[in-house]
């Protein structure tokens, strides 16, 4: 028996974030209170360094490594980008919020690194038990974060909600994993796909293959955050502390996109037309529930966390239309939300400060007397998301809806607008507090240099993309 | 490119205001004024080529993976409105310097204007559907900014507010619209789609096309049943409204319209839609507008009149009456432009513009009133001014159209239309500027400068010559753009201000001199209105808002409640569903395997278990019964496995039902005797129906399965289990070689568990827990021997004899039933029994083994045996087997597989007693007694047997 070693070269951006997340922990043992930005700073490098490898490594072939069960292709280089650099920005409108409320802890950086881990394993995942263990080691890391400020009883409420509720989700997609597993008898999606060709001959088979399915779609919708597997979200949001919520509303949506496309696209793709159906459903359900309920919200977070189950709506839409430009629509899409979500959360984090947390819909009023810029930049983002041209919103949607009508569902498309016209309201309803009545808060906006321009960055980004969507749109045609 | 150019230009001028507004407002003022000449210049250009029917394109492109490219194209309707919103926008910057007090950031002002007439001029040049969206789209977003420009005015925020909300959502329904004519002409350049007109209209997807588009056109252009935001919006500054209401934005509907008319326009149902729409708009705001006392309100529904007139001419679907609308566009524009302009002067100059305040202004400011009344008559349609050519014209087209069979309908109609329009023109030139001049004007007005007041001169010179020369100045440009609209299905067209004797010269002078007997009785006709219905729209508005939030809300109280049971139920029916949903349309036969017969004893263990589960769920409240019950299972359990020859996991079932009821059991001392009843009936039933429909699902799947033939993988274990492994205990085996990896994780796990444990019930020992321990009161009395003699003394004995059972078992483990993690459980309970005898303190005195320690070592043990392996050359965990012969006790197998079990066993070893050391130890302080001294609670060397502790 000779010692036989796997390519560790695709890994190494993974290697280094483990590598660092691991080194952190240890360090910020050591390190004073009064010197934690040391910690920011390393996970910071470790981020950005893994960004930098990535582009390094990237080529436009596949690498698959560890035996079948790991992949480095265009796709994951993309998305793994995104996921980090998303994180990036995150940790970074995380800290002055930390530092305000003593919860400026190691612990917050470490479970951060090892969430963004999980997502770059998901993304990578070439086998099932690789895409499982992503995603449960982003899951565990993503309870713990959540529980992470442990005086507030909100946020230990919702952790429990979400363990629960995530558990069962995840063994449900473990069920339907081990079905697969059965069928096909194998773990590599290459292998689960060529089984399942096999499989679909026989008519015990095929019904055992759509049952199996049935349970991965679960999965999937829950960890995108789909009706009707969207309960957790709203609680999530609002009872997690705000950069924890930020956290979960935005790169964690890419690596649950990852997935879709590796289970479904990748490894199930001669169900697509099982998949299709159910995607469709879960959908129609997400589009009208987030954007309906979304108008009664009182408190932002809350009313973001609906917002993104009609984000999640449009994403799974393009996923549905099950042709290389619904996934490219899907996938610029769910960059977009991403984005405007850091940017959204992001400017709650600008407003509150220790003992206010800015996170009701009241608190944005008058923000035009206050801060005209940052009335403009929160303007921006929520043109965006209400899809309003020209912001890059609005070519999300337009890519979704142009391949969604391509497949001839006309209806779908509609619905999808009339439920648009519908999110407009509440997005326009925080524009017109900002610009059209009094402060009630006259507290001036306290943010660090850093963020502040980060956070006006973010909100150009969707006047920029908008003006030159084809960047980001070719790369994501170009990776599907 | 120049035509990109004229697009472009004012969104890079934009930036001009906001740089400039520092060296002066003159300054401000002539720089966004020189960008709009600049763009008006280039289009100049193109202007003979255009006139000669010669389109001009450029652009390049943008999105082609979306179809959509930057291009523009000019053609004759193009060059009409982006000469009225460059020649009208160039106006209005002048009358805005006037206008603008020194209050108002001016700079912003122009900056937002700008913005605005780039996107409009996009609009109108787009040749690509997509682009003109987003251009559509920008307007509403600039002409927000503009209309809540006086952020003092509340009345400006509401009308900003459903503006946007109205305007916006009728964008989004256009995209939809627009992605399905591109879709139905493969295309989203218009002067494709334009070509493929009756395609289109052969296309299923036709209605709901011409619907969506109509929806994004009708609410632009305020027409009924969206007209009621844009008097809302009248808040705005007057240069705004003027610019907005008379020449642009309320336009793009009426451009759109223009614009698709040979694609859409000829069907029935684009007749019935558009045409009784716009004629109904056209009566219906008319007489509004005869009753707004502010001078704003009048003009604001006059526009959604005058809009509504223009659309009904489109809406007839017959090129002569498109050539009418497009003449008419650009008199309305004109003519209110220049109404809006001298509104604001007579605004400006008396401090209102309530109508009953003002009157007798003539005296005043005579040039203003001139204007006024000239501008207002050409309204009216009183000959020779441009308004009474296009009105003569659509009353023509109105007095031959029958509709749904009825000839008489649609000119009465358009006449009462004509006659309230005539009234409310007249009314706006009496009751501001005639009669005598009154005392108490807010502020005293005078003709303003004339920088001021010759903006709107020079729209009433072009009312004027309009009216006067019309072949002459608007003719080729209205027949230009007429072709364009029409695709050059235009007959001969002439404009006339003398048609002779037709009918609709009779419409006009019973609307003339009904109009002004209207106003000469106007007293009675307010009253009568007064009395009448007023639906307002905005109340309905807010009351449609109001249902959707109430509808919501109730989402939110019966599907967001917060409950987590809730959230499971609802996930759990999901996954139902879907799996049913999954499953139907299936056979679902059985398979054709032979039952096997059930033997009396697996009978009897079935029906225990069965008892045991339904013994758990009915007393589940009584928490010790619920432990014991749920002990009676997990016994059946181990007996099963036992029944099915699997003596390891039945061994390994019942050390591990011990310890964890007997954890359980110290942990239910700190609970009361019930749990609290929290569900409702209700509530028991869904989680019930819930509970049996999944676990007859997963029942089905293991009858599905098992009745199946399958094929095993064991085979290959049971064959490599000696050869491979060196031992015939396969289970032991596989989980010690074959899979020693996976073991090794779970005893890590297994250590971090105890460790956690641990931690958790620490911070129970202090701080507010701590507290709360030590005042807790038990609810249950205790036993006077916690201790008992005969216990005691079968534990001491059992404990030499229990070890010896269990190194017993962690040795023989390879080959026969046993193994590291059973002899590690059994060697638990024989220490757990010792802790249970004599008390946590006595026992935990005489044990001097440190657990955590414990746990580490038989890691660090099995870790040892993996990296042995890779010293060897081997992978990690690579086991070795050989046979040595020992004196006395024969041939014994050794292998480093054994050594893996040690680290097993002494992990299990220390997790388990790690963590029943931390529960005792939270139970020694709540019981708040002292830790005994002896291993028993009397002392067998004293005669007297007295109990240490009465129990009471």
């Amino acid at each position: 028996m000779n010692l036989h070693l796997p390519d560790f070269a695709p890994v190494l951006p993974e290697l280094t974030v483990m590598l660092m997340a691991c080194a952190i922990l240890v360090i910020d043992l050591f390190l004073p209170q009064e010197r934690r930005h040391i910690t920011y700073g390393l996970t910071q490098f470790t981020l950005l360094g893994g960004v930098a490898l990535i582009l390094v490594l990237a080529t436009p072939d596949p690498r698959i490594t560890f035996g079948g069960s790991y992949v480095a292709d265009p796709l994951s280089d993309l998305l793994k980008s995104a996921v980090l650099l998303i994180s990036a920005v995150v940790f970074l409108y995380a800290r002055p919020y930390l530092q305000a409320r003593e919860l400026y802890k190691g612990e917050f950086y470490v479970l951060g690194l090892f969430g963004v881990l999980g997502m770059m394993v998901m993304i990578s995942a070439h086998s099932l038990l690789t895409l499982y263990l992503g995603l449960e080691l982003l899951a565990l890391s993503l309870y713990a974060l959540v529980a992470f400020n442990r005086d507030a009883s909100a946020a230990s409420e919702s952790a429990m909600k979400y363990f629960v509720l995530g558990s069962i989700a995840s063994g449900m997609l473990l069920y339907g994993m081990s079905l697969l597993y059965g069928i096909t008898g194998s773990l590599n999606l290459t292998g689960v796909a060529a089984g399942i060709v096999a499989g679909l001959t026989s008519p015990d088979l095929n019904l055992a293959l759509v049952f199996a399915l049935a349970f991965v779609v679960v999965g999937i919708g829950f960890k995108l955050g789909a009706v009707p597997f969207h309960m957790w979200i709203p609680d999530v949001y609002h009872g997690a502390p705000t950069p924890v919520a930020l956290f979960i509303s935005a790169a964690p949506k890419i690596a649950g996109f990852a997935i879709a496309i590796r289970l479904l696209v990748d490894g199930l793709a001669p169900l697509q037309e099982s998949w299709s159906g159910m995607l469709l459903v879960l959908a129609v359900l997400s589009l009208a529930i987030g954007n309906v309920v979304a108008i009664a919200q009182t408190n932002i977070k809350r009313m973001f966390a609906y917002s993104t189950i009609a984000h999640i709506g449009f994403v799974v839409m393009g996923l549905m239309v099950g042709n290389e430009q619904g996934y490219a629509a899907g996938m610029f899409y769910v960059l977009v939300y991403a984005l405007m979500s850091a940017g959204g959360f992001g400017m709650i984090m600008l407003l509150s400060r220790k003992g206010f947390e800015a996170d009701n819909l009241e608190d944005f009023k008058g923000l035009n007397d206050r801060s005209p810029w940052f009335a403009f930049v929160m303007l921006l983002l929520m043109f965006s998301m209400a899809g309003i041209p020209p912001t890059v919103g609005f070519y999300a949607k337009l890519a979704v809806l142009q391949s969604v009508i391509q497949a001839d569902l006309i209806w779908l498309a509609l619905f999808a607008v009339i439920l648009s016209v519908i999110g407009a309201f509440y997005y326009l309803r925080v524009v017109k507090f900002m610009y059209f009545d009094k402060p009630v808060d006259d507290a001036p906006l306290t943010g660090s240099g850093d963020f502040n321009v980060v956070l006006s960055l973010n909100g150009l980004a969707m006047i920029a993309l908008g003006l030159f969507p084809g960047v980001l749109m070719s790369l994501t045609a170009a990776v599907r | 490119m120049s035509l990109a150019l004229i697009v472009l230009l004012p969104f890079l001028g934009a930036l001009l205001p906001g740089l400039l507004i520092r060296s002066g407002r003159n300054a401000c003022a002539t720089a966004t004024a020189s960008v709009t000449v600049l763009a008006l210049a280039l289009l100049l250009v193109h202007t003979p080529a255009v006139l000669r029917g010669e389109v001009v394109q450029a652009g390049w492109d943008w999105l082609p993976g979306l179809g959509l490219n930057a291009n523009f194209f000019l053609d004759g309707l193009g060059l009409l409105f982006a000469g009225l919103i460059l020649g009208i926008g160039l106006l209005i910057i002048i009358y805005a310097r006037f206008y603008l007090s020194e209050k108002d950031p001016m700079g912003l002002f122009y900056t937002y204007l700008l913005l605005f007439q780039g996107a409009m001029v996009g609009v109108v040049l787009s040749d690509n559907i997509l682009l003109l969206l987003v251009f559509w789209e920008l307007t509403s977003l600039s002409s927000f900014l503009l209309i809540g420009y006086w952020r003092h005015l509340p009345a400006g925020r509401q009308g900003a507010r459903m503006a946007l909300v109205v305007t916006g959502g009728g964008g989004l329904a256009m995209i939809a619209g627009m992605l399905l004519l591109g879709q139905m002409a493969g295309s989203y350049d218009l002067s494709v789609i334009l070509e493929r007109g009756e395609q289109i209209q052969a296309s299923p997807l036709y209605l709901p096309t011409l619907l969506l588009i109509l929806v994004g056109c009708f609410t632009k252009s305020a027409q009924f049943p969206f007209h009621f935001w844009l008097p809302h919006a009248m808040a705005a500054p007057t240069p705004v409204s003027a610019y907005l209401h008379s020449a642009t934005m309320v336009k793009a509907g009426i451009f759109l319209l223009a614009r698709l008319w040979p694609v859409l326009a000829g069907t029935d149902v684009w007749f019935y839609l558009v045409a009784t729409t716009g004629l109904f708009t056209m009566v219906l705001a008319a007489g509004i507008a005869l009753f707004k006392d502010d001078l704003k309100g009048l003009l604001a529904y006059s526009t959604v009149s005058h809009l509504g007139l223009v659309t009904f001419l489109f809406g007839l679907g017959s090129p002569m009456a498109a050539a009418a609308g497009v003449f008419h566009i650009i008199n309305h524009a004109t003519f209110k432009a220049a109404l809006f302009m001298s509104a604001g002067i007579v605004d400006h100059e008396t401090g209102t513009r309530h109508i009953p305040r003002l009157g007798g202004l003539m005296h005043l400011m005579p040039v203003t009133a001139t204007l006024a009344m000239v501008a207002a008559a050409s309204m009216a349609g009183i000959p020779p001014f441009n308004g009474f050519i296009s009105k003569e014209m659509m009353l023509e087209q109105a007095a031959h159209t029958p509709w749904a069979g009825l000839p008489w309908l649609v000119p009465a109609a358009a006449t009462l239309g004509a006659v309230f329009s005539v009234a409310y023109a007249l009314r706006y030139a009496v009751h501001v500027f005639w009669g005598p001049p009154r005392a108490d004007y807010p502020r005293r007005p005078h003709d303003p400068a004339a920088g001021f007041w010759l903006p709107p001169a020079v729209l009433v010179a072009l009312v004027v010559i309009i009216g006067l020369f019309p072949e002459q100045t608007a003719g080729p440009l209205v027949r230009a753009a007429a072709d364009a609209v029409t695709g050059g299905a235009l007959p001969d067209l002439h404009l006339y201000l003398w048609h002779g004797l037709t009918p609709a010269l009779g419409m006009s002078v019973v609307a003339l001199l009904g109009g002004a007997a209207l106003l000469w009785r106007y007293g009675d006709a307010w009253a009568r209105w007064r009395a009448g219905p007023h639906p307002e729209a905005k109340t309905m508005y807010d009351a449609a808002m109001a249902r959707l939030v109430a509808a919501s809300q109730y989402i939110i109280h019966t599907l967001h409640n917060g409950a987590l049971q809730r959230y499971l139920a609802v996930m759990l029916a999901s996954a139902v569903v879907l799996g049913y949903a999954a499953f139907s349309g299936a056979a679902h036969l059985p398979g054709t395997r032979e039952t096997l017969e059930i033997f009396p004893v697996a009978g009897v263990l079935w029906l225990l278990m069965a008892g045991g589960c339904w013994l758990a769920v009915a007393h589940h409240r009584q928490r010790l019964l619920a432990v014991v019950a749920v002990s009676v299972v997990g016994l059946m359990v181990s007996i099963g496995f036992l029944y099915l020859s699997a003596p390891d996991l039945a061994l390994t079932q019942i050390s591990v039902e011990v310890v964890t009821t007997v954890l359980m059991l110290l942990a239910l001392y700190f609970l009361p005797k019930r749990t609290p009843e929290e569900s409702s009936g209700a509530r028991r039933v869904r989680d019930g129906v819930l509970a049996v429909l999944a676990g007859v699902g997963v029942g089905g799947l293991c009858w599905a399965v098992l009745t199946r033939d399958f094929s095993t993988i064991s085979g290959y274990y049971l064959d490599q289990a000696v050869p491979g492994g060196g031992g015939a205990n396969v289970v032991n085996v596989i989980l010690v070689d074959f899979r020693g990896f996976d073991t090794f994780g779970e005893i890590i796990v297994l250590g971090i568990a105890a460790l956690a444990i641990y931690a958790l019930l620490e911070g129970a020992l202090r701080g507010p827990a701590a507290a709360h321990l030590a005042a807790w009161k038990g609810d249950m009395p205790r036993a006077a021997d916690r201790h008992p003699i005969m216990m005691v003394v079968a534990t001491r004995v059992m404990l030499p004899l229990a070890l010896l059972v269990g190194v017993y078992i962690l040795l023989r483990g390879h080959n026969m039933p046993g193994g590291g993690f059973i002899a590690g459980l059994v060697v638990s309970i024989a220490l757990i029994m010792q802790y249970m005898a004599s008390g946590f303190q006595w026992a935990a005195r005489r044990m001097a083994v440190d657990y955590d320690a414990l746990i580490g070592l038989g890691v660090l043990v099995a870790g040892a045996t993996g990296v042995a392996a890779m010293v060897g050359g081997y992978p990690f965990l690579t086991s070795a087997h050989d046979y040595v012969h020992l004196p006395w006790v024969g041939e014994v197998e050794l292998a480093s597989a054994m050594v893996f079990d040690v680290g097993v066993f002494l992990t299990v070893v220390g997790a388990v007693m790690l963590a029943l050391a931390q529960v005792s130890r939270l139970g020694l302080v709540a019981s708040h007694e002292p830790a005994n001294e002896g291993p028993m609670d009397f002392d067998p060397s004293t005669p007297a047997r007295t109990a240490r502790r009465d129990p009471s």
